[in-house]
């Protein structure tokens, strides 16, 4: 499946919003499940039911992507039902300037299975459940999250710095803090 | 007769770091400790905070790699291996044989070398002083290698999306079987020194010990995690490269206390060692560098690629917006998942034995803090 960019045409209005993209047009990755992913996210359907919002894939591991608010009852039922993700193996925000999605790969150590979950947050004030009661590992992931991107984890008891110093303000995740400049400290 | 004492006790906070000879680099922990027994501890990172993963989002795809061999410097092809596999996964590409079998080679000889800078300093952590010559000694013989191949010692930026930078020098086969019998011989050396020394077993038996459940949610991985009997190996459990191709057993504690996960990575030596011999007999001729575009374009998309380093699970999260940059690279570094574990490890131990808890772990503060 490719979608093609609509092409600026050289008499384009000057006043366009964003400059027009020289190179060849954005091609869309297509994302297909191999026979294992194609497992695992049936199991990941079975466990969460209505809670899924959308769904996909790639090779062997599928992604689901759920509201916000119940990304952590999402998260448990995949902790304690039959898929038994045991380990949070990563956690991620990203920022798409419009919203921040956040990302929470999950595995199991038993099935050795991986499975992903999004959850999309506003670009204002985003805020999302902590998984702290759920996974040890997600402490310093939240912590990490906090100062790169600002995203509140109410639920978590330690939300100082981890890896900016006390009193350091902005996010530098965010891709409006200018990556050039520097100050001095 | 005994009295109460009179006097009020009161737990004492002791700072430790970040200019400390046994944190390895820029780390600091808060130990708060009730005479000599540790109640809790407060690891502070963040010291070396570089923003390798922002500062990705403007270079262009085979630019990065020299951003990989920063973030774990001491396994840096382990780490240019993750970040050209997971960009050889956005893009479509597969690299040749014969780069995958040298790329696997160096990738299993740098986490031998890793593994005997653990090896020496944590025999240093621990007050021996001569393990680490031995040691270091091996790994200089292994980190000459890296420069006859690769041009430098470290920071090498010799893997490339799609295979390799160069061919291997025309007496790279006979240098590394040498190689492999010195460096085997001296692991053995070092491994008949330290391993079952009483005064090594008393300080690292009983030790730190954190059980398997807690290491897994925890996020643990690598020795850490395998000294406690969970046998994750993503070389096994989620195979890349030519790893399906060669025979070699994953060594697993039981204890999951400071010695099990140091003899594992004995042991591991003991393996990739025999792997890297298993690699120079089915080393196959042929190209080194798959074709393609010279400047690299992905489709948009996002892939979740993850490997095993020596310090445990490697991941790279790559999203692309189908530009000639990344949109955003997160890292999964396994030290920095390896210290969640500090806490419940180093509770209701002794002061002297934080330093041989942290040393377990083997952390590296350029990959903790990015």
């Amino acid at each position: 499946m490719t979608e093609q960019e609509p092409q600026a045409t050289p008499d384009a209005p000057a006043a366009a919003e964003k400059p027009a993209r020289h190179g060849p047009p954005i091609v869309v990755a297509e994302e297909v499940l191999n026979e294992r992913g194609e497992e695992t996210a049936a199991q990941l359907a079975r466990t969460l039911g209505t809670l899924v919002l959308d769904a996909a894939g790639r090779e062997d591991t599928p992604w689901v992507r759920v509201d916000a608010a119940e990304l952590h009852e999402a998260a448990k039922k995949c902790r304690d039902g039959e898929m038994s993700m045991d380990m949070l193996n990563l956690m991620l925000a990203v920022d798409w300037v419009d919203r921040i999605q956040m990302v929470y790969v999950l595995y199991s150590t038993t099935n050795n299975r991986k499975a992903i979950l999004k959850a999309d947050l506003p670009a204002e004030l985003p805020t999302i459940d902590s998984l702290t009661d759920l996974w040890e590992a997600a402490t310093w992931y939240e912590r990490e999250t906090h100062d790169l991107f600002g995203v509140e984890f109410p639920g978590n008891s330690d939300m100082s710095p981890l890896l900016l110093y006390e009193g350091f303000e902005g996010h530098p995740g965010l891709k409006s803090y200018p990556l050039n400049d520097y100050e001095e400290w | 007769m005994t009295t109460e004492p009179q006097f009020e006790t009161v737990d004492m906070m002791l700072n430790m770091g970040p200019q400390h000879p046994a944190t390895h680099g820029v780390f600091r922990m808060v130990l708060t400790v009730d005479g000599e027994m540790v109640v809790d501890v407060t690891p502070h990172i963040g010291y070396l905070h570089r923003g390798s993963e922002r500062l990705a989002e403007v270079e262009s795809y085979g630019q990065v790699i020299t951003l990989f061999d920063r973030v774990d410097y001491i396994a840096n092809l382990n780490n240019e291996l993750a970040w050209v596999r997971a960009g050889e996964k956005m893009m479509e590409v597969e690299a040749p044989e014969r780069a995958q079998y040298i790329r696997v080679i160096l990738a299993e000889l740098n986490r031998i070398a890793s593994h005997l800078l653990f090896i020496g300093t944590y025999a240093i952590d621990l007050g021996a002083m001569t393990p680490v010559m031995y040691c270091f000694r091996e790994r200089e013989r292994i980190e000459n290698l890296f420069e006859h191949v690769t041009g430098a010692r470290m920071m090498h930026n010799y893997m490339r999306i799609g295979g390799v930078r160069s061919d291997v020098p025309d007496d790279f086969v006979p240098w590394v079987r040498r190689l492999v019998g010195e460096v085997r011989k001296g692991v053995e050396e070092s491994d008949n020194l330290l391993s079952t020394n009483e005064v090594f077993l008393g300080r690292t038996r009983g030790v730190g010990v954190i059980d398997g459940p807690s290491a897994v949610s925890c996020g643990l991985t690598g020795p850490a995690l395998r000294g406690s009997g969970v046998p994750y190996d993503v070389r096994k459990d989620d195979p890349y490269e030519i790893y399906p191709y060669l025979n070699y057993k994953v060594p697993v504690g039981e204890n999951g206390d400071c010695w099990d996960r140091y003899y594992l990575r004995v042991l591991e030596c003991y393996e990739s060692l025999s792997m890297v011999e298993q690699c120079l007999n089915q080393l196959p001729d042929g190209p080194i560098m798959a074709a393609g575009r010279r400047i690299a374009r992905p489709p948009a998309g996002e892939v979740y690629v993850h490997s095993e380093n020596p310090r445990g699970d490697l991941g790279v999260y790559l999203v692309s917006d189908g530009t000639d940059k990344p949109y955003r690279v997160k890292i999964r570094p396994p030290s920095f998942c390896n210290l969640v574990g500090l806490r419940p490890m180093t509770k209701g131990s002794y002061i002297a034995d934080a330093v041989a808890i942290l040393g377990s772990l083997d952390i590296v503060l350029g990959e903790v803090d990015r």
